[in-house]
């Protein structure tokens, strides 16, 4: 059914076109608060104080953006309320992740000394389907600091452009492009370190 | 490597998003083509946004889903009031 059509009929107290409404977001929102917050319980948390607010605001959607969007904004806000309130900030910074030049800043690139090793990874689309790695690679991405992760996850798992994400976390487009090449230059080092183990031991 | 190599790190995003100059694109292109370190250094951030996208997006937990129709509903019912049907 239109969109327009089921936000009107929800607006109206319609809880069928509601629930409609949100059933197409349900999953994406879950995989969004799971890979911000690391754990389930969180994620959990997160999905259900989104919906619920959804329901308080519901009078305020004015059909400027999609339902998606909009749903989508109160999940961002709900996550980050939700690891302030955990305060998740005490990890480490950024620059522990990344290569040691990069880090210093003094703009010589981010490979040669600094970098961890710098070899070619053999087959990653079948490495996506090693759930041990699967694993691997989310607890990397749940210890990132959370502004860096919020800017990787929203521009390369969910797809957003650069202007998008620095209007939803309120930064500069320069302060975003930042954190999010940050945040892959980090999730690479940590990649690189955990293939070099992983072809050291097949070779051995 | 090359005296070049350091300048473009800050563009490596842009290029890799196809979000770059046509001009600036060519020279990270040429310079690609003869820097071993480069080149691989973009292939490896290239596959690690293959590796830590998330694929497909995670199925709520059952218990959740049953847990959220309750919920959502008294609140619904709390804001709008019962409605019959
Ligand atoms: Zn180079």
């Amino acid at each position: 059914m239109d969109e327009k059509l089921l936000v009107r009929r929800a607006q109206a107290g319609d809880f069928e076109a509601f629930t409609d409404l949100i059933k197409a977001h349900k999953d994406r929102i879950y995989g969004l608060a799971l890979r911000l917050s690391g754990n389930s319980q969180d994620a959990e948390d997160v999905v259900q104080d989104t919906f619920l607010k959804a329901i308080d605001k519901i009078d305020q959607f004015r059909l400027e953006s999609s339902f998606g969007t909009w749903l989508y904004s109160i999940a961002l806000n709900q996550a980050r309320a939700m690891l302030a309130r955990r305060k998740q900030e005490d990890l480490k910074p950024i620059e522990e992740y990344l290569p040691v030049r990069v880090a210093a800043d003094d703009d010589s690139g981010g490979h040669g000394h600094g970098s961890h090793g710098l070899f070619e990874w053999k087959d990653p689309e079948k490495l996506l389907e090693d759930k041990e790695l699967r694993q691997a690679i989310d607890k990397l991405i749940a210890e990132l600091p959370y502004q860096y992760r919020e800017a990787f996850l929203l521009r390369y798992d969910q797809g957003l452009s650069v202007k998008e994400i620095a209007a939803i976390i309120n930064e500069s487009e320069a302060a975003t492009k930042s954190r999010i090449l940050r945040a892959r230059l980090a999730l690479r080092e940590k990649l690189s370190e955990i293939f070099e183990t992983r072809y050291d031991r097949e070779v051995s | 490597m090359t005296g070049k190599c350091p300048e473009y790190l800050n563009d490596l995003n842009d290029y890799l998003d196809g979000t770059l100059d046509q001009a600036t694109c060519a020279e990270i292109q040429r310079h690609l083509g003869e820097c071993e370190n480069c080149r691989i250094m973009i292939d490896t951030l290239r596959q690690t946004v293959t590796l830590c996208r998330g694929g497909k997006p995670e199925p709520l937990p059952p218990a959740l889903e049953a847990r959220l129709n309750g919920l959502l509903k008294t609140r619904w019912e709390q804001k709008f009031g019962k409605r019959p049907g």
